[in-house]
């Protein structure tokens, strides 16, 4: 599983954004996505705010859970009280002809899809415990974002660029992803 | 039209039409490989822009964007999202697609509804093709019926089950050969079969005579995905003569803001709706009636009537045995005004009637040719529901025409004028009334029984008590231990059991557009189905349930969508995909249920995007389609308006996102019309403005869309050959770390002297970083922050 996390500011504006790959069941923490979806990621990410503006008026959590999907890539939002958005995109590894249009006209094959339905935390997406783990994880990064804020050198809306905050988030994500 | 690619003109072309290996031998089509429509773009066939090729091309070649808009935001807002904010309660959610507001949206519906007509066999005589062919049509009766058949002149009136009557101004039928629709369309058939067809109808040559019933079965979607591409590349091909009015047009295109559906998408859901195979599993195609022909030239026109009559009961021209062959016969006695005597032919005529009561018709035909230089004469009408598979005959066929002069044939106006009144007397007086007889019998007797308290433990005790099996063997077939009517080794019902019976009064019911009922009788028949393991039967009784709860019920609340129409398309899905292999059925249940779903627009376009979504994961169409449902899904999150002037619930992003998708996948495929049509549509959602800068925020996204227009652009560029596209675009993606003017004259100079694309490409390549990494090949150290301050987020 790759992750793709993105902080995104009250205009559409990305605050920051992080890549890591699971460090559980092994995983060496590397994000493995392909090239396309670096920008593909922004898109679905940023198409995904549609869905987060109407799920916020529906929930008085701040944890929004899973709220889109993209084929095979699922959407976490977190929404902090100056609306900012926490988004977490999940990308399965297993399947990597996914992302796009591809257009070769053969389906998948029934054992990639067994491997992307098993049922550890680091596969699958859907399952309760991976809902938990994301919801510590933006606990804690909701944590930092909270210091980071108050940092009186830091402009409402502004990309953050301190490498503490950077480090945390990837602390947060080896702890629990 | 004529589906016959020629049957005596080239016969070098006819005999094995549909197979590969052989259409590379024709000379004139130029190395067009009709098996895959890979191939075809590969080697792009220079076009003739005849006049008459031109017109088959008519329904697409208008500009995009001139169709009536469709925004849909005056619908009331509702949310896919279970507990949304946007949708206070129930009863606000209910749409109504009203047809004021909804224009090409209410095309769309129409069309469904009128892709599943009744179809009518047509068999006639041998005197009668020899007098057709004489009047010049190869193909014969169907060939002068068929274009007539596809609107009825005038109002149909229908009577619903419950006793109300209703009126439609778009009613068809389809006319169809005896034994259409069940070869499959591209692999070639036994011939023995073939053979005894054709010469029980009379036409000489019996290999020939095998091609145009093959061509006429649809459903094949390499085939659809072809016709479209040719359609495609014609539009491209006129659009590119006339430059000045193409740059124009980018502009007019973002000035109206509403997209419409593509002509090209209309194509592609009527190419997949027309020639419906025949199939054990479902009746639209098996024939509600079958017109037998005579002419006036007959010696014994009694006992050719006869004749014809045996051979579809026992004869050669018998249906397979899960079709029902209880339909309707319509005898026709074709006078011909040229030649025969007008009292004879009217004693005959009444002679027929007195033998075979009175669904008999006197069709009076001139037997001349007409040529297109006759005063009264008027061109025959080109169908517009033929397969897939005939239209590319038709445009091969034409486009091996050198001359400008129209293969279309004429036919006199008298003559067009007698053809009206007999298509639409047959229908009104004999074709409905049957039907509705029909159905009302089968409801009353089959059906209602079903119904109610009595009816389920019926259905129970059928299925648990084994005393019960013994009293239906008498009609049934031998019991195969389970006691389920369903003949599991054959995969079919057979036409007398109840089953069978339900569902061709489901698919009545649905053709005469009374689909309340056929919503009710296909519900029936999910459950039977089920209990029998009858799986494409199930999937197509879900299929057809779910479409006629969707077409029947003008408001339809958001819980009972997600509860039944969901869960019947799922399973629709689900069974012809996984346990019966019929993917092409697949897409078509999907493609409706999307179709349908839009329509409701607010919430259901949300539901409607998920199944178009779905078609893509499922891999169920080709690059073509692909690009197509893409621009669908886009159109589908446009549709769902937000509300107030906030547009709360709006799902621009998503609309956006899909549309730059399209234009991705147009471009791949060097559609540069689409393509350009797409980005135009993506940069308006992401408030973009075609003139300067782009204020996304994104890096990664910013640099794709400003890719897409870029490669656009250079498409829309003069004096550019067909393949260097690709090379641009893969240029452009590789130069795009620097600034925008060293991109732009990369692009230019690989457009104007490319003697070999390749070595530009690696030598850029070999210089150039790699372009729209949006955190850098390390974004994530802390150490380059400082590099990426001013770039990295606007």
């Amino acid at each position: 599983m790759s992750y793709y996390f993105a902080i995104i500011g009250t205009k559409d504006n990305p605050l920051f954004e992080h890549e890591f790959g699971t460090s559980k069941q092994g995983g060496d923490g590397i994000a493995r996505f392909r090239d396309e979806a670096r920008h593909m990621n922004q898109f679905i990410v940023h198409s995904s705010l549609d869905i987060v503006e109407e799920v916020q008026w529906g929930s008085g959590q701040m944890y929004l859970k899973t709220i889109d999907r993209y084929h095979n890539n699922h959407i976490s939002c977190y929404l902090t009280a100056g609306n900012v958005k926490f988004l977490l995109l999940l990308s399965p590894d297993t399947h990597p002809a996914a992302y796009t249009a591809s257009s070769n006209t053969q389906r998948p094959s029934s054992a990639a899809l067994a491997r992307q339905t098993s049922s550890s935390l680091a596969a699958n997406p859907t399952a309760p415990q991976t809902e938990e783990a994301i919801r510590l994880f933006f606990t804690e990064v909701y944590d930092a974002w909270v210091k980071n804020l108050m940092n009186p050198f830091y402009l409402l809306n502004a990309p953050v660029r301190s490498p503490v905050f950077r480090g945390r988030v990837m602390a947060a994500g080896k702890k629990y992803l | 039209m004529p589906s016959s690619p020629a049957q005596d003109a080239h016969p070098l072309q006819s005999p094995h039409y549909s197979e590969p290996e052989n259409s590379l031998n024709i000379p004139k089509i130029r190395g067009l490989d009709k098996n895959s429509p890979y191939a075809s773009l590969a080697s792009l066939p220079f076009r003739h822009s005849n006049a008459s090729l031109s017109s088959l091309f008519a329904s697409t070649s208008s500009l995009p964007g001139s169709r009536p808009s469709s925004s849909g935001t005056a619908t009331p807002p509702t949310g896919i999202v279970a507990h949304s904010a946007f949708l206070p309660d129930a009863p606000r959610g209910l749409t109504s697609p009203s047809p004021s507001t909804l224009g090409d949206d209410a095309d769309v519906r129409n069309l469904i509804v009128r892709s599943f007509a009744p179809h009518v066999a047509i068999h006639a005589s041998a005197d009668t093709e020899e007098l057709l062919q004489n009047k010049g049509l190869r193909g014969g009766l169907l060939e002068l019926l068929r274009p007539f058949g596809e609107t009825v002149q005038g109002r149909v009136t229908i009577r619903d089950s419950t006793g109300a009557s209703k009126s439609w101004d778009d009613f068809g039928i389809r006319f169809t050969g005896m034994r259409d629709g069940l070869e499959s369309p591209r692999l070639p058939d036994r011939r023995s079969t073939e053979s005894a067809r054709s010469a029980s109808n009379g036409i000489p040559d019996s290999v020939e005579g095998s091609t145009p019933a093959r061509l006429r079965t649809g459903g094949d979607i390499p085939q659809i995905e072809e016709v479209v591409d040719r359609h495609l590349s014609h539009a491209e091909h006129h659009s590119r003569s006339d430059l000045t009015e193409y740059l124009n047009h980018s502009e007019a295109a973002n000035a109206s803001a509403s997209p419409s559906a593509s002509p090209f998408y209309s194509l592609y859901l009527r190419r997949l709706l027309s020639g419906l195979p025949v199939t054990p599993h479902e009746t639209f195609s098996h024939p509600v009636a079958c017109v037998m022909a005579i002419s006036s030239r007959n010696p014994s026109p009694i006992e050719e009537l006869r004749r014809l009559y045996a051979s579809t009961t026992t004869g050669d021209c018998r249906l397979p045995q899960w079709v029902n062959n209880e339909f309707l016969r319509y005898y026709v006695l074709i006078h011909d005004e040229d030649h025969d005597d007008a009292a004879k032919s009217m004693s005959l005529y009444e002679q027929m009637k007195r033998h075979f009561g009175l669904h008999c018709h006197l069709l009076r035909l001139r037997s001349s040719q007409c040529v297109s230089s006759d005063d009264d004469s008027v061109k025959l009408p080109l169908c517009q529901w033929i397969s897939a598979a005939e239209e590319l005959a038709e445009i091969q066929r034409r486009e091996s025409y050198n001359d400008d002069e129209d293969p279309t044939p004429c036919v006199f106006e008298s003559d067009a004028t007698a053809l009206k009144s007999f298509v639409r007397e047959m229908v009104t007086q004999s074709i409905i009334p049957t039907m509705e007889r029909l159905s009302a019998t089968w409801n009353d007797q089959v059906a209602s029984r079903r119904r109610g308290i009595s009816g389920r433990f019926m259905s129970l005790s059928k299925r648990w008590t084994p005393f019960s099996t013994s009293t239906r063997s008498a009609t049934g077939p031998p019991s195969n231990g389970s006691g389920s009517n369903y003949d599991a080794l054959q995969g079919f019902y057979r036409p007398d059991t109840p089953e069978a019976t339900m569902r061709k009064l489901a698919d009545y019911a649905f053709m005469l557009r009374d689909f309340k009922l056929a919503q009710s009788t296909y519900e029936l028949l999910r459950t039977d189905f089920s209990n029998d393991k009858a799986w494409k039967n199930y999937a197509g009784a879900n299929e057809m349930a779910a479409i006629s709860t969707l077409l029947a019920s003008q408001s339809l609340s958001n819980k009972a969508r997600l509860d039944t129409v969901d869960q019947m398309l799922e399973t629709a899905c689900y069974s012809y995909i996984t346990r019966c292999a019929a993917p092409d059925s697949a897409l078509r249940t999907l493609a409706l249920g999307l179709e349908l779903l839009k329509l409701r627009g607010a919430s259901a376009a949300d539901d409607a995007a998920r199944w178009a979504s779905r078609i893509l994961e499922l891999r169920l169409v080709g690059p073509i389609g692909h690009a197509l449902v893409t621009e669908r899904i886009s159109a589908c999150f446009v549709s769902r308006g937000g509300v107030g002037s906030l547009h709360w619930g709006a799902r621009r992003r998503k609309a956006a996102l899909w549309a730059v998708l399209g234009a991705d996948g147009w471009l791949r495929l060097e559609k540069d019309l689409q393509a350009r049509k797409c980005v135009d549509e993506a940069c308006r959602l992401y408030g973009l403005n075609a003139a300067e800068g782009t204020p996304l925020a994104f890096k990664g996204m910013r640099a794709f869309v400003d890719e897409l227009r870029e490669a656009v652009r250079a498409l829309g560029m003069p004096g550019q050959g067909v393949g260097s596209e690709e090379e641009d675009r893969e240029a452009q993606r590789e130069g795009r770390a620097d600034d925008e003017e060293t991109l732009v004259e990369v692009s230019e100079t690989l457009t104007f002297d490319q003697p070999s694309p390749v070595s530009h490409r690696e030598s850029l390549m070999g210089t150039v970083q790699p372009a729209f990494e949006p955190l850098g090949d390390l974004p994530l150290s802390p150490s380059r922050l400082v590099q990426q301050r001013d770039d990295g987020f606007g």
